[in-house]
């Protein structure tokens, strides 16, 4: 009894001196995301990725500043995809829970509402999924994206499907949100270069989960190849719903679902033969080991497999913590902002960047990945070949527009 | 012609579906004067159910579906019990706001109970019917068939039996009702259970061809009391023409004039048939 007074006096006096020198600090970071509602698909995983991040940081010993360490805690509030509770959840964890800075962000609308503010705050910013161009064209230099924008990949997804020898195309999509329509965009001024015409536009709503109409006129103009535009579960619906009425033209899509929210819609043999063309993401065929171990983890963890888009946020949470390091202030905002910018791609990285200039963003906070084709066969969607995406370029056309 | 056909088919489908939310309500509203508007959340907390006895208990569909139907009819009768009959003889905007409290917490069920994640029921009806290049799912053709079969017994029960005959004496007069000896505390109960069955099929069958979220029940319900206008307050027929002609209406507006506007045109058109027929399309003048 005495041997373990003593012992545990001498571990409560060694804890005592080491604090003396360097001290355990907390640093609170907050993710702004759809947690609830149809966005979810692209939230929640994005909201859980940061949390995993945040664990595996602190566990590799946290944030080292100057003689401090900072251990990671996450404050997470749902926006619902929704630009007023974006507005309302970052206010108050910049106003309320003091936190400067801001991660997750899936969705366009509600990340368009909080770039519109962020600029005044002594905050920054880190964007996942939402892939609406103009965030990363109002020269917000408190804010940084990790996901290329959607008509970066429109562009070459356009050139991939003209090369199957299709002329005749018809879209359904959710075309009133902008980014779907950038990428439609893109992509038709693309397809039209080889002498391709979109015959259709056809249009659904986040929430409409019956496209059997739109479709049926689709099959009647006889399309060559359909493109399908839109969250993950109305196009898994139009998947779905285009083998029900006996359509049998190539399927082209750019949703980034994994098998299993698919799989919750439509079968795999409804989705046999359908090609996703969207940026490479987590894609196990090729990914690096950064990205099997984030698989194995987060599949460990939650239970389930993460979304292909949700190492955005990961990516944000290790970002931020090398940012921070490097601008040697976890107080000095505009320090590690600029700090953002001139990082390069770090090890941690799930995403396979490329780099602007050798940096991971660029001038304008945008990083980029490599756009790829992926094919549904058998149950899994298997990277089929990388589509031709010059960063540089775009990353120069990018800065062109306001 | 084969898009039209093909369109009127997709509309039929979807019309089912309206067609039991408009039934459910049409009753209520016809032989107890209450606008239910938790009828859209119950529906869905029968699709749920029948996910969960299917997909995480390992049940058969079928089954599953008639352990949801009694669970549904039994949560009628409670809400009857619990939320209305207090308020039967109290102001009209009483039973007006229980509905609205009963919406928010059958919602609130669900979400507790269910999660907020979107569910789908599995179902192994995956064939295709084609007939003259008109193509009808395997699950399409049973939504309709279920519907028609629960159309028509609803029919025959309030047609034929003493228990309908009682339901619609107590419709037609309470009073004379009481006269004639009916017992008019167990009608409500009944209206409400059979009420609540039908909204927990559409719920099964909006699960299953779609999906079930929150929120889903309110967009329904909305359907639903369309319906009930369009074709004629507590007018069973009505219901049955109402959704008919709104699921195929919303089918040949998203087909031939723009999907975005469907709900639109669905709604002009019932505005229009009722500038023509203030009483809808099956009710009395």
């Amino acid at each position: 009894m005495k041997i373990r007074a003593l012992l545990g006096c001498s571990a409560a006096t060694l804890m005592l001196v080491g604090g003396a020198h360097a001290a355990e600090k907390t640093l609170t970071i907050g993710v702004a995301d759809a947690l609830t509602g149809g966005a979810a698909v692209y939230g929640l995983p994005q909201a859980n990725s940061v949390e995993m991040a945040a664990d595996e940081i602190n566990a590799a010993g946290g944030i080292a500043v100057g003689d401090d360490t900072y251990m990671l805690d996450v404050i997470v509030y749902d926006d619902k995809a929704n630009p007023t509770e974006a507005t309302n959840a970052v206010r108050k964890l910049i106003d309320r829970d003091g936190v400067r800075y801001i991660l997750g962000f899936c969705c366009s609308g509600a990340t368009g509402a909080v770039a519109s503010f962020i600029e005044y705050e002594d905050a920054v910013m880190l964007v996942g999924n939402a892939a609406e161009r103009s965030i990363t064209t109002q020269g917000i230099s408190n804010l940084v994206r990790t996901r290329p924008p959607a008509d970066y990949t429109g562009a070459a997804a356009g050139a991939f499907v003209a090369k199957q020898g299709h002329k005749r195309i018809a879209v359904l999509g959710a075309l009133e949100t902008s980014f779907y329509a950038s990428y439609v965009e893109a992509f038709e001024e693309e397809f039209k270069k080889s002498g391709g015409e979109v015959i259709a536009h056809e249009v659904f709503a986040s929430k409409d989960r019956d496209m059997s109409p739109q479709l049926t006129k689709i099959r009647e103009m006889q399309p060559d190849a359909l493109l399908v535009v839109g969250y993950v579960e109305p196009a898994a619906f139009a998947y779905r719903q285009a083998t029900e009425l006996g359509m049998d033209v190539p399927r082209y899509g750019f949703t980034s679902g994994s098998e299993e929210q698919f799989l919750r819609v439509a079968s795999s043999e409804q989705m046999e033969g359908v090609w996703d063309l969207r940026p490479t993401e987590l894609t196990l065929q090729s990914t690096t080991d950064a990205g099997l171990a984030y698989h194995a983890n987060y599949s460990e963890r939650f239970g389930d497999a993460p979304s292909p888009s949700s190492p955005y946020a990961y990516d944000q949470a290790w970002a931020l913590k090398h940012a921070i390091e490097a601008a040697g202030s976890v107080e000095d905002t505009e320090a590690v902002a600029a700090a953002l910018r001139e990082l390069e791609v770090f090890p941690e990285a799930v995403m396979q960047y490329l780099p602007v200039e050798g940096k991971m963003f660029d001038q304008n906070g945008q990083a980029y990945t490599a756009n790829g084709a992926f094919q549904w066969q058998e149950g899994h969607w298997v990277f089929v070949e990388e589509l031709p995406s010059d960063q540089e370029a775009y990353s120069r056309f990018l800065s062109t527009v306001n | 012609m084969t898009e039209i056909l093909q369109q009127i088919i997709n509309g039929i489908a979807i019309g089912g579906v309206y067609v039991l939310i408009a039934l459910g309500l049409t009753i209520v509203f016809g032989i107890l004067g209450i606008a239910h508007f938790a009828h859209g959340s119950v529906s869905m907390f029968g699709g749920y159910l029948t996910f969960f006895l299917v997909a995480q208990q390992g049940y058969p569909l079928i089954l599953a579906i008639l352990v949801a139907l009694v669970v549904g009819m039994v949560l009628g009768v409670l809400i009857e019990l619990l939320a209305y009959r207090p308020v039967r003889n109290a102001n009209h905007i009483n039973a007006f706001i229980v509905a609205l409290g009963l919406t928010m917490m059958v919602e609130g069920i669900n979400l507790q109970f269910f999660g907020a994640e979107q569910v789908v029921i599995p179902t192994d009806a995956g064939r295709v019917f084609s007939i003259g290049g008109v193509t009808l799912p395997e699950l399409r053709l049973y939504v309709i068939l279920a519907a028609a079969a629960l159309i028509l017994a609803m029919t025959i029960f309030v047609e034929k039996t003493k228990t309908g005959q009682a339901i619609r004496a107590v419709a037609e007069n309470r009073d004379a009702a009481i006269l004639m000896g009916i017992n008019v505390q167990m009608i409500p109960l009944i209206v409400f259970a059979i009420s609540t069955a039908l909204g927990v099929a559409a719920g099964v069958m909006v699960g299953s061809l779609f999906a079930i979220a929150p929120g889903v029940g309110e967009g329904l319900v909305v359907k639903g009391f369309a319906v009930l206008i369009l074709g004629g307050l507590g007018s069973i027929p009505g219901a049955v023409v109402g959704g008919i002609v709104l699921g195929v209406t919303e089918a040949l507006a998203a087909g031939f004039i723009s999907s975005a506007y469907k709900d639109v045109i669905a709604f002009v058109v019932m505005i229009a048939v009722l500038l023509l027929r203030p009483q809808g399309l099956m009710g009395r003048a």
